[in-house]
């Protein structure tokens, strides 16, 4: 019972996500717009409170057992605490009832959000241009022809979308719109297709119980 | 070690030095550069263009922190567009990192247009001409939901306003009342629009997304599905260039400024791939 019933539910939700794609019917289409419109709603809220629950859990683990770096884990749990209560109670932005600002330093939600997190991540992400640039000199080799290609596929497209492969020759940029738009798309349509057709195979063998490995256990 | 062997083995503490010169060098002092307007983003343009004056355009801000800086350019050009032809705009977001992004590109360019208009119908006004509708879990439900009802599934909009009482929402049901979505994405969101939203209720989707994702959503593109599509800080670019010569709008061009940066970047990588592939081919015939 405690497989079945997981498979019984699956077929029957999965094969509801499907059907009102073809069947326009309007019974089809409430019990279409039910569960998504109630259920999963319900459900995704659940699973956000779960997730929050979970990440938690496994920093308060940490800091019990000292694992490693267990010290960021207090900076974790002390800012999403802090985070949350002003956020649930200082509103979007310094609307709610507990006061979010000491003279002239603002701290709602939306200031942290500008302030720490836009410019943390903005950071982290800035660093892969040296990464990029790096790995670029050390790994790219035209060691054989379809190397060479990409090798000068990537210069032309590097140069021809900037300002400076236009004013190198006007045929630059739509000669590296082409290899956007043609060599490009070929390939990755190919790939687009392969991975539809693989994810269409593996959800039928889900949908119809045949593919069972995500229940978890042993068969 | 030789001068061979010096030119595949480059510190890399160097190659970060000199990159981060030719990346800062111009944004310090930034220069817009004019470019060229390619077929994917005038496409995008043309169709906000043409958005008739009873359909509102859904802009979905869907990048984070990480690629604000080379996809918030698109959404600032895109609102200004919006707001200049008056064109009524819902903002939303499916994951619900982009809001605070989200509500601070509107601050900004509603900012702008107010502090120029002279009257109440020349200013954008919160519920008339616009709405920021927020977020809601489960990111294909929204996009299935107000394809039947937008106030349905957005019940109350970011502020907490009721959104069946404002007037932009009244005259916005479905997707029947919209023409156009654009989405500013750092992830694959705008084919899940397309999947969704296009297939099932014929919504045109335009979209605006990193250049490092671009070969994603060229397929779509190509095929007609996307509408429009901006790629990388070249396409916020292009938009912008749009907006100066066609529309007379000469706003920041934040996009245009990165373009001398990106230049010199892009200059230094082939520099160096190309040295040390030099170096690779003398030391393979060498052996």
């Amino acid at each position: 019972m405690k497989r079945t019933l997981p498979l019984i539910l699956l077929m029957i939700f999965g094969g509801f996500g499907i059907l009102p794609f073809f069947i326009p019917h309007p019974k089809i289409q409430n019990i279409d717009s039910f569960l998504r419109n109630d259920l999963l709603l319900i459900l995704y809220a659940f699973a956000l409170v779960l997730g929050l629950g979970s990440l938690l859990h496994v920093h308060v683990n940490k800091i019990k057992h000292r694992g490693q770096n267990w010290q960021y884990s207090w900076i974790l749990i002390v800012t999403f605490i802090v985070c949350s209560i002003i956020g649930l109670f200082g509103g979007v932005s310094g609307t709610g009832p507990l006061p979010t600002r000491i003279g002239n330093f603002p701290f709602d939600i939306q200031t942290i959000y500008l302030r720490v997190e836009v410019p943390l991540g903005s950071t982290m992400f800035a660093l892969l241009a040296f990464f990029m640039a790096s790995a670029a000199y050390r790994a790219f080799r035209a060691r054989s022809t379809e190397a060479t290609l990409l090798l000068t596929a990537a210069f032309f497209v590097m140069i021809g979308i900037l300002p400076l492969g236009d004013k190198i020759s006007h045929h630059l940029p739509s000669f590296a719109q082409w290899i956007m738009d043609l060599p490009l798309v070929a390939g990755q349509r190919g790939i687009i297709f392969g991975i539809a057709l693989g994810a269409l195979a593996t959800e039928l063998k889900i949908i119809l119980g045949i593919e069972r490995s995500w229940l978890g256990g042993v068969e | 070690m030789n001068f061979i062997d010096r030119l595949t083995t480059i510190n890399r503490k160097i190659i970060y030095l000199v990159l981060a010169i030719v990346i800062v060098i111009p944004l310090i002092f930034p220069s817009p550069q004019k470019v060229r307007v390619m077929a994917p983003v005038e496409k995008l343009f043309n169709a906000v263009d043409t958005i008739h004056e009873d359909k509102a355009l859904i802009i979905n801000f869907e990048y984070d922190p990480q690629s604000q800086p080379e996809v918030e350019p698109m959404g600032l050009a895109v609102l200004r567009h919006a707001f200049k032809r008056r064109i009524k705009v819902l903002v939303m977001s499916l994951y619900v990192q982009p809001l605070g992004l989200a509500k601070s590109a509107l601050d900004q360019v509603v900012g702008e247009i107010n502090a120029e208009s002279k009257s109440n119908p020349d200013s954008i006004i919160y519920g008339r001409d616009f709405v920021f509708l927020g977020w809601q879990p489960g990111f294909y439900i929204p996009i299935l939901g107000m394809g039947e009802s937008i106030t349905n599934v957005y019940k109350t909009d970011y502020y907490g306003n009721k959104t069946d009482t404002l007037t932009l929402m009244k005259q916005t049901k479905n997707y029947n009342n919209v023409e156009l979505l654009v989405s500013l994405a750092v992830s694959d969101i705008p084919i899940y629009w397309v999947a969704y939203a296009q297939n099932r209720f014929g919504l045109q989707v335009g979209a605006g997304v990193t250049a490092v994702s671009a070969g994603d959503f060229y397929p779509y593109y190509q095929s007609g599905q996307f509408t429009g599509l901006m790629v990388g800080m070249k396409g916020g670019a292009e938009y912008e260039e749009l907006l100066a010569t066609r529309l007379n709008i000469h706003k920041r061009r934040k996009a245009g400024e990165t373009l001398s940066s990106i230049t010199f970047a892009h200059l230094t990588i082939i520099l160096l791939i190309v040295i040390g592939n030099v170096g690779f081919f003398i030391k393979r015939r060498k052996r």
